[in-house]
């Protein structure tokens, strides 16, 4: 909690979702789920905004990625 | 043929590899010339030793940017065992094919032992994939049935979104 007192304050950290629920598997095609880990712009969201651990978060990146080759999901996304 | 490749030092002797191939045909593809390009694949797949485990026809999808000039595509997924040097033979036909407008391959599992996997394809199986499946307008409509993955806000069981983010003050989204 002391940690935090420098920093704006923000909710506790919450659990890998991915941990939690074994259901919830990450799959390039899936792109409706990637799209609540990447921002308006295509960027990715960083781990600790999503609560992600770090293995899922590099299953997630690395989803991404794929996701990206075949036109799923955007590289970026400009104001075009 | 697939030159017989050696293959890699990870490899168990009689086990194969599981590959996924997505390939994207032009939107004005018609069932006709996809029932060939996957019939061409599947022969490639077959005649390389590999066994096909599974064909999808995702439907015409917009594409998340243009490829090729184009905004749209008919995804088709394919599912299959193979071992080294059966992705190149794959790829190299689907270069060739000119409706072909992005291909793309993953190893999905590497030393998979084949009698464990079941075929989903049959003849009728194979020929529904030629067909694309409805399109994105009609699914939003409602007037289709969900996609393998079901699309966007279809859902609305489990809101992903709340729950991942629900928490947060300000939305992350914004911060971009």
């Amino acid at each position: 909690m002391d940690q935090d007192s420098g920093r704006k304050k923000t909710s506790r950290r919450r659990a890998c979702k991915f941990c939690a629920d074994e259901n919830l598997v990450i799959d390039y095609k899936n792109a409706g789920l990637l799209k609540y880990f990447i921002t308006d712009r295509g960027k990715l969201v960083p781990r600790r905004l999503t609560g992600n651990c770090a293995k899922h978060q590099r299953a997630i990146a690395r989803a991404v990625a794929r996701a990206r080759m075949i036109a799923l999901m955007p590289f970026a996304v400009t104001g075009k | 043929m697939a030159e017989r490749r050696l293959g890699s030092s990870r490899d168990i002797p009689g086990r194969t590899r599981e590959y996924e191939t997505i390939f994207i045909l032009k939107p004005d593809t018609s069932s006709e010339v996809i029932g060939q390009a996957n019939a061409k694949i599947r022969g490639v797949i077959e005649a390389g030793g590999g066994r096909l485990l599974k064909v999808e026809n995702w439907g015409r999808r917009k594409l998340a940017y243009e490829v090729k000039k184009q905004l749209k595509g008919i995804y088709i997924f394919f599912d299959y065992l193979g071992g080294a040097g059966l992705v190149e033979e794959v790829e190299r036909n689907l270069h060739l094919t000119d409706a072909v407008i992005r291909y793309y391959t993953i190893k999905a599992a590497e030393n998979v032992d084949a009698a464990t996997k079941t075929s989903t394809v049959t003849d009728e199986s194979f020929a529904n994939a030629s067909v694309p499946g409805p399109d994105e307008e009609a699914i939003a409509t409602g007037q289709a049935g969900a996609r393998p993955f079901g699309d966007e806000e279809e859902e609305g069981a489990f809101d992903f979104e709340e729950a991942v983010f629900g928490k947060v003050d300000e939305p992350i989204r914004n911060r971009g």
